[in-house]
């Protein structure tokens, strides 16, 4: 009988011993798994996700849980907690009361509270030019279409706009971005209200879609004339100019921390059973406000194998965790605010 | 054929036979597990997938394929294939209108015109590139081939072409249905190509020969002789290619830009079938969304079957025609 | 009587030729451009760090970082599903080629090609509706989903290679009282073992880069490196597809860099499989 393949066989098997022996020494070096302690698996809004990133090292060192979060947008949260893939959910958007009802025994939580800013790339102009929403929404429906255009002109008397296509860059996936947005779009324009609505994702009449608030941030640097809208830390992180936005009291308001806390101050009362807020274009009276400031929701089921450590670590969140928030332009979340994320954590049981 | 008949032993030794089958029945047993599992497989892929669409078949029946709507704004949902339908048919239909005659032309030259030394490297050198995950060819789409189109070849198109509503406006970010064209050719080129190498080396040389002893320049050799040849399988190799294309999820939504419109500008934004679904899967979360988004896989896997069953039998046809062996 | 074309015939000659030329340039060309972008770009941003530590996410500040998770994941992805694939692929070929009447052997060879025409997104759909709903991610649910895709090319090259093995060797082994079984395993199946290993290396090739099916079944990851199955595991495509659509430039110098790592090591087993497939048609030609 042949000896057929023998000494392929052993070729092959040290070659893959070898490999094997390098990226085994080579990752050796990286960080083991801390399989001693649990792994808390959550998925969603990319929003919230710069704050979660600073809190898994935290959380590890704290507690010993390997927190793993994936920004695959609001909808994907929502998606992925009512299927069970995870171990909680992360969202913008709250949550309908059809989705509450698919997710068969969920707690929706308020654990942060930041605002989306509006990035541009144009050439030769400076941060924080004015925009108003009105002006917003026609841009985003395509009726507005170079950025010289006399409507944004008028809000930005002295600043040489220089004739360039608006290049749109918007949310490709279920985003609570873009819940944020069209929510306060709607509020601002009947006719977005009535044509394209409030949703996690909604029929543009324009534009580039991007997958997450990472590839909206990519779209716009990488385009001349781009615009989009993402959460504040994205466009601080990746050196991006943002408006500063006309609220109702008249003045432009900026999406900084004393902005989005004026704008917290306009409801303090989450609605009974779904613990939502909405502080979209607050009342003429918090005339600090930034206008698209935005509440954002972890969800979690009320019945679950690790209840013990998804309380723990919330309990973190909504306290020692907010101290993570400010450079990031989350503003750590009100006491009223507070006082109710605790009482619906103490909802999670085994 | 069992072996108790081969076997002069089972005479002398009766209880040899009764052991000698069990063995053969246990490996015909777990071997044919296995086929029946793979026959399985793709029973259960079907099923899943139907199963997976059917809130949406029951919901919109067959009018869904041609809607053109994606509006999943709640309270006023309405989905629809048509826009990704079209997406699909221009990418890949054009995709394959530019590989079909550059991989014909790359065969015909490594097998006739090719000094030798060069056919086999060039030969591997072109293998490679099917080597070339789809995901690398799409970063490469975004960084390197969006950025070039968008600043110098659309404009250039345009202004040159523009009367043809084809060649409208160019984009501005780079990510369009023209970006995500090339790509897919870069995609279809290595499979047609190779097939169709092979296909030309499998001509035989007598019809050559002959033809060019009758005084055929080579072009006409190859009109007359080769191309009549190797017609069927040329055809499979462009469906195999075209199915390649129509498949392709992840290099085309990094490049193409999402969107729900019926546009004739190819530098516009758009979505084919596979495109949407990986942009769209992950965050959907209506039942209607979700069953839309499977009905939308199960169009692509219908898609997908025909032409795969369309290539075979195309092979199969000429290999009878031909008495050769079917090769895909 | 041709004389009278033949300069025109012979000019649509050469420039028949010139055009097949210019293809094959094309065609070239846009594989040096791609190869060479990636080459460039990714060379200039690999080091150590890549495959020795983990990835940080959201840091303002430049930190070192790599892929190492990526890199670990693929390996246990790839690999489990490799194990998964070959004995069923070896077994279905086995079933086709020594058990299998004419019928099933054209219906099971028609369920193979169907099943290697199944677009990978639908696959990964399929994977994640089966063993994912429920349950979350995990690695055993990606590497199934890679296994499916494994299985075809594993089972095709097989039945190829069985039938390449002359009924001589297997009606000798029979006359002289073998078992069927054994004359299988121990004599025919051996001769096979260059074509299953092309089979098998060309499989890994193309399913180390596939992205779409793990999309769905192995995403959700952590930032550690893990050999564990049982959770979700990072694998090299999937970080290479998510890199490439931030803003940042650091991330897609990594998105470069492993897309280099990567493109080698499938240029490297495709040019082994192609060796070990010359080598072993050699091999049973000079048997026969």
């Amino acid at each position: 009988m042949p000896k057929s393949g023998s000494f392929t066989r052993t070729v092959l098997a040290v070659a893959a011993a070898a490999i094997l022996a390098v990226v085994a020494s080579g990752t050796a070096g990286a960080a083991p798994a801390k399989h001693s302690g649990t792994t808390l698996s959550g998925a969603g809004s990319s929003f919230v996700s710069p704050l979660v990133s600073q809190w898994i090292p935290a959380v590890g060192s704290a507690f010993g849980y390997e927190l793993q979060y994936s920004p695959i947008g609001s909808g994907g949260g929502i998606a992925a907690i009512t299927s069970r893939t995870v171990d909680f959910g992360a969202s913008d958007a709250p949550l309908t009361p059809d989705q509450f009802t698919a997710c068969k025994g969920c707690v929706q939580i308020p654990w942060a509270l930041s605002a989306t800013s509006i990035i541009y790339n144009v050439s030769g102009v400076k941060n924080l030019l004015h925009m108003d929403g009105p002006t917003l929404a026609k841009i985003f429906m395509g009726q507005i279409t170079d950025w010289n255009d006399p409507a944004i002109q008028s809000l930005n008397k002295g600043v040489n706009l220089p004739s360039e296509k608006i290049a749109i860059v918007h949310r490709s996936d279920n985003s609570g971005a873009t819940y944020n947005f069209t929510d306060y779009l709607s509020t601002v324009s009947p006719a977005w209200k009535s044509q394209l609505g409030v949703g996690v994702a909604v029929n543009w009449p324009v534009g580039s879609g991007q997958r997450g608030s990472a590839g909206v941030a990519a779209g716009v640097s990488q385009t001349p004339g781009g615009i989009g809208y993402v959460d504040v830390a994205f466009a601080l992180k990746n050196h991006l100019k943002f408006f500063a936005m006309k609220n109702r009291s008249g003045k432009f308001a900026t999406p900084g921390l004393k902005g989005i806390l004026a704008a917290a101050s306009s409801d303090q009362k989450p609605t009974a059973g779904t613990n939502e807020l909405s502080i979209v274009n607050p009342p003429k009276k918090f005339a600090l406000a930034y206008p698209i400031s935005t509440y954002t929701y972890v969800i979690a089921p009320t019945s679950s194998p690790k209840a013990q450590e998804l309380r723990k670590f919330l309990f973190w969140a909504v306290t020692k965790g907010q101290t993570f928030g400010p450079k990031l332009l989350f503003q750590p979340i009100p006491k009223s605010v507070l006082v109710v994320a605790e009482k619906a954590i103490t909802q999670i049981k085994s | 054929m069992s072996s108790a008949e081969l076997t002069p032993e089972a005479t002398r030794r009766p209880f040899t036979g009764r052991r000698v089958r069990f063995g053969d029945l246990v490996l015909q047993v777990v071997a044919g597990t296995a086929a029946a599992a793979a026959t399985v497989l793709v029973g259960l892929i079907t099923w899943k997938v139907v199963d997976g669409a059917w809130p949406a078949i029951t919901h919109y029946g067959v009018r869904f394929v041609t809607r053109v709507a994606w509006n999943p704004v709640v309270g006023h949902e309405l989905y629809g294939a048509g826009s990704f339908l079209f997406g699909t048919a221009v990418t890949s239909l054009l995709a394959l209108a530019i590989a079909a005659p550059l991989s014909i032309g790359i065969a015909l030259y490594l097998t006739e015109l090719a000094p030798r030394f060069l056919r086999g490297p060039v030969t591997a050198l072109v293998e490679t590139l099917a080597a070339i995950p789809s995901v690398v060819i799409g970063l490469w789409g975004i960084l390197v081939l969006g950025p070039v189109l968008r600043d110098h070849v659309e404009p250039g198109l345009h202004s040159a072409l523009g009367f043809i509503p084809l060649f409208g406006a160019p984009s501005t970010s780079g990510s369009s249905m023209f970006t995500a064209i090339i790509v897919l050719t870069i995609m279809i080129l290595p499979i047609v190509s190779s097939i169709s190498r092979e296909l030309f080396l499998g001509v035989p040389s007598e019809l050559k020969e002959g033809a060019l002893a009758l005084g055929t320049t080579r072009w006409e050799m190859v009109r007359g002789v080769m191309f009549p040849y190797a017609r069927g399988g040329i055809a499979a190799a462009l469906i195999l290619g075209l199915g390649r294309a129509v498949g392709e999820a992840i290099a085309v939504t990094q490049v193409i830009g999402g969107g729900v419109f019926i546009h004739w500008n190819l530098f516009d934004s758009g979505d084919t079938l596979a495109s949407k679904i990986a942009a769209s899967y992950q965050g959907a979360t209506s039942k209607l969304q979700v069953g839309s988004l499977i009905y939308l896989a199960l169009i692509l896997l219908v898609f997908s079957l025909v032409m795969n069953l369309a290539a075979q039998w195309i092979v199969r046809r000429v290999a009878r025609r031909q008495g050769l062996g079917a090769r895909t | 009587m041709q004389h009278v074309h033949l300069p025109r015939r012979r000019r649509v000659n050469r420039l028949m030729e010139g055009l097949a030329m210019l293809a094959a340039l094309i065609a070239v060309g846009m594989l040096v451009i791609v190869v060479w972008s990636v080459a460039k770009r990714g060379a200039g941003a690999i080091n150590l760090d890549l495959i020795t530590k983990n990835p940080v996410p959201f840091s303002f500040e430049p930190v070192a970082q790599g892929l190492a998770n990526a890199f670990v994941g693929s390996l246990v992805l790839v690999g489990l599903a490799t194990l998964m694939a070959l004995p069923v692929g070896i077994l279905v070929a086995v079933y086709l080629n020594e058990f299998a009447p004419p019928s099933v052997r054209t219906f099971v060879g028609l369920v193979l090609d169907v099943l290697n025409g199944v677009p990978a997104i639908v696959i990964g759909i399929f994977v994640f509706g089966l063993v994912v709903i429920g349950r979350g991610q995990s690695g055993w649910a990606g590497a199934f989903a890679l296994a499916c895709l494994m299985l075809p090319l594993v089972a095709r090259s097989t039945i190829e290679v069985l039938a390449l093995v002359p009924s001589s060797l297997r009606e000798a082994s029979l006359a002289l009282g073998v078992a069927r079984w054994r004359t299988t395993l121990s004599i025919v199946l051996p001769q096979t073992i260059g074509g299953v290993l092309t089979g098998t290396v060309l499989a890994v090739a193309r399913v180390s880069g596939e992205t779409a099916p793990l999309l769905f079944t192995s995403s959700i990851v952590g930032t550690q490196t893990s050999w564990s199955p049982f959770h979700a595991l990072q694998s090299v495509p999937v970080a290479i597809f998510e890199l490439s659509e931030s803003p940042d430039p650091q991330d897609h110098a990594r998105a470069w860099a492993a897309a280099l790592v990567l493109l080698l090591f499938i240029l490297f087993t495709s040019l082994a499989a192609r060796w070990l497939a010359t080598r072993s048609r050699r091999k049973l030609a000079a048997s026969r």
